[in-house]
């Protein structure tokens, strides 16, 4: 069930912070009738950003040493501007930092008029219950030409779903009062980020370690020095 | 063509070069990276004057060759200009490395916010720096301004901004906030030193001064020692000011950043507690008075409930006998123990007196931080960032209050509530977890300043007439 206007702004005004069933999206700036719709609320876009690197490789390996050299970060303060080029995509996040309850989870859509500009915001839009900080927007211009985006303006719309059955808030508790079961906390991975994050990801062997496969090709690159025998490679640090 | 204009147009087309390059610099600086208000006005002052410098050269060029007679005058400008250069230069790169994604910029807009209501300081600016050193310091810029001034009778269309300080911060801390809020007493450098530089002297600076030097001619008759001992009292009085003035402005939190950065440092040992040396007082008495002020302005009574190890740390150096202070010229010699008497009974009184005179008073501070602290802390219990319910956005001040109050106390809890038990002790995690509130805050910070900036305009005339026309 989609959360009606309603019950989004009965969730971030009459729960504590700290309550289970508590929505936080702050700031909130404007009018709350620009915000929020019948059954949605409309987020900004922040001010720093994660660009594309032409990488000195020729190809980008997913895995836990690569991952953060794909991008390079810049800040836009609110009042400028950044261009999209044609065909590209970025990361961006909204502006709102989001705490979603632990019985709802969200989506994220462009917002239509954004979209009508060639403009895609997401595709990969869920959201899940218990996440807390500023949404990592994937923002594609698939037009033919560069477009302008500005932080601080509307640019996507953030739909909340109740969860069914929905989660007991009462049971969320250890009875030794420890805190929640482990299989029950938020992702670590992407915890509170205020800036959009690039991908965080394990080595690929790891992860196919863990489906029995033990086997697995990398692609590295060497750099090597003649000898008499042929081409050997140079060790790091020779 | 003569020895003298061949030798001209040589340094001419070296200096011409140079200041290309600067200028070029530059620009490519702003191109590439974000700077705050400060920087980007400093940066525009040395564009203006290199292409200002680049347009003299050419006409000296000319007015050599017509007027070789000139040719002494116009040598000794190029070399006015050049060390000019010279200094500049060495504020060029910092500031450069210093854009928005290596400070906390919240932090420093906030801090020149703050600055801006300081008695006299209204139209001041702070450009920041990137220093390999690692300590925070404030630029002397008194000098820097006296060298534009000569270099402005040259060069007329780059004058130097009124009032911009330059303040330097430790590379390896940039980014991070808790630590940063040091550049408050830097901060408190550039306020005296304009004060003290303005003409006529800012009238309690020059009370000060009065105070300082009758107090020093009762103790010590020699004229000359008076004149050194003056020198090493002023290094002393600037201090204590600085420090005192960080907290008017910022709170307890100063105190708790300065115990970490000094201990970081090693200048917590407890030998080095009570020594006075040529340039700092006792970190004992440093503390001392951050304690006292912070009782006065209520502080210690609204944070009561917080026991950081810092804060015991703090009130034990307070509690330190002022009879133990020990001032030594060097690292053996003592010194004479009357100045520190004459500094603790005539300067120090003058000194709080001072910086009451140019602070405003922190009780609304106070107050903000009694209703905010709680939300804060909720907030930031959950991993979230800090706000309220209502369109009034948590102070700043309570927010770097209550979150470094809530990081010496409650991390740990935190970690524990969201990571596996082991984590606990895991270094790596524990300073992920930290780095985690201090982007909290930050942002806390940003929102605070952006709600508050539009709350301010929704109210305004021109809020009324773009509604209706939009």
């Amino acid at each position: 069930m989609v959360l009606s206007r309603k019950e989004i702004l009965r969730r971030m005004r009459e729960f504590e912070v700290s309550d289970e069933q508590s929505l936080v999206i702050t700031p909130i700036l404007g009018d709350e009738s620009d915000i929020f719709d019948a059954d949605s609320v409309d987020l900004r876009l922040g001010t720093h950003f994660l660009l594309p690197k032409t990488l000195d490789q020729p190809f980008f390996s997913p895995d836990r040493s690569s991952a953060a050299s794909l991008h390079v970060h810049v800040h836009v303060p609110l009042g400028q501007f950044l261009v999209v080029p044609a065909h590209q995509t970025i990361l961006g996040a909204t502006l709102e930092f989001i705490k979603l309850p632990s019985d709802v989870s969200g989506q994220v859509l462009t917002k239509s008029s954004v979209a009508r500009t060639f403009i895609v915001v997401e595709t990969a839009p869920w959201i899940h219950p218990q996440y807390r900080g500023c949404l990592t927007l994937e923002i594609a211009n698939v037009s033919n030409t560069p477009v302008l985006l500005y932080p601080g303006r509307l640019i996507c719309q953030l739909l909340l779903m109740r969860i069914a059955p929905p989660q007991d808030p009462t049971g969320r508790q250890n009875p030794n009062g420890k805190g929640l079961e482990a299989e029950e906390k938020p992702d670590k991975n992407y915890f509170g980020p205020v800036y959009p994050e690039a991908p965080k990801f394990n080595d690929p062997q790891e992860d196919l370690f863990r489906i029995g496969v033990t086997r697995v090709s990398h692609l590295k690159r060497t750099r090597e020095y003649p000898t008499r025998k042929g081409w050997r490679e140079i060790k790091p640090g020779a | 063509m003569s020895d003298g204009l061949a030798e001209l147009l040589h340094d001419a087309a070296v200096l011409y070069g140079f200041v290309d390059f600067l200028e070029e610099y530059c620009r490519e600086q702003e191109r590439s990276q974000t700077y705050v208000d400060a920087s980007g006005l400093f940066f525009r002052y040395v564009k203006d004057l290199a292409a200002g410098i680049k347009e003299e050269l050419g006409r000296e060029i000319s007015r050599a060759t017509r007027f070789p007679a000139r040719l002494p005058v116009l040598q000794r400008n190029i070399l006015t200009l050049k060390y000019y250069l010279q200094l500049l230069h060495e504020h060029i790169k910092p500031a450069a490395d210093a854009h928005t994604l290596t400070i906390p910029a919240p932090l420093i807009d906030l801090a020149s916010q703050q600055l801006r209501r300081v008695e006299g300081m209204s139209a001041s600016k702070i450009v920041i720096l990137l220093t390999p050193e690692f300590m925070y310091f404030q630029r002397p810029h008194t000098y820097v301004k006296e060298q534009a001034r000569l270099v402005q009778a040259i060069i007329p269309q780059a004058a130097f901004p009124a009032k911009l300080g330059f303040i330097a911060l430790p590379y390896s801390q940039g980014p991070s906030f808790f630590t940063n809020l040091a550049i408050y007493h830097e901060i408190g450098h550039f306020v005296y030193e304009e004060l003290s530089k303005s003409d006529p002297p800012y009238r309690g600076v020059a009370a000060l001064r009065s105070v300082t030097n009758r107090s020093l001619r009762r103790v010590f008759r020699d004229r000359q020692v008076v004149a050194f001992v003056s020198k090493i009292v002023e290094s002393w009085t600037q201090e204590i000011f600085c420090d005192l003035f960080a907290i008017r402005l910022v709170g307890p939190a100063f105190s708790f950043a300065l115990v970490e950065i000094l201990g970081m440092l090693g200048f917590l040992s407890t030998k080095d507690l009570t020594k006075f040396n040529l340039t700092h007082p006792a970190s004992a008495l440093r503390f001392a008075e951050h304690v006292s002020l912070l009782e006065e302005d209520s502080w210690l009574k609204a944070i009561e409930q917080f026991e950081p190890e810092q804060k015991k740390l703090l009130e034990r150096l307070a509690k330190i006998p002022r009879a133990k202070y020990r001032f030594y010229v060097d690292d053996q010699a003592l010194g004479p123990q009357s100045l520190v008497s004459t500094f603790l009974a005539s300067v120090v009184p003058a000194i709080r007196k001072l910086v009451r005179e140019i602070t405003t008073e922190p009780t609304r501070a106070v107050k903000r931080f009694e209703q905010d602290r709680q939300s804060i802390e909720d907030c930031l219990r959950v991993g979230v960032v800090p706000h309220t319910k209502t369109s009034r956005p948590p102070d700043p001040v309570s927010i770097i209050n209550a979150a470094f109050c809530f990081y010496l106390t409650s991390l740990p809890k935190v970690i524990g509530q969201f990571e596996e038990p082991e984590a606990k002790n895991d270094l790596r995690i524990h300073s992920l977890w930290a780095k985690r509130l201090e982007m909290w805050t930050m942002k806390a910070i940003e929102d605070s300043q952006v709600q508050d900036r539009f709350r301010k305009l929704k109210g305004t005339a021109l809020w009324s007439f773009l509604e209706k026309k939009s």
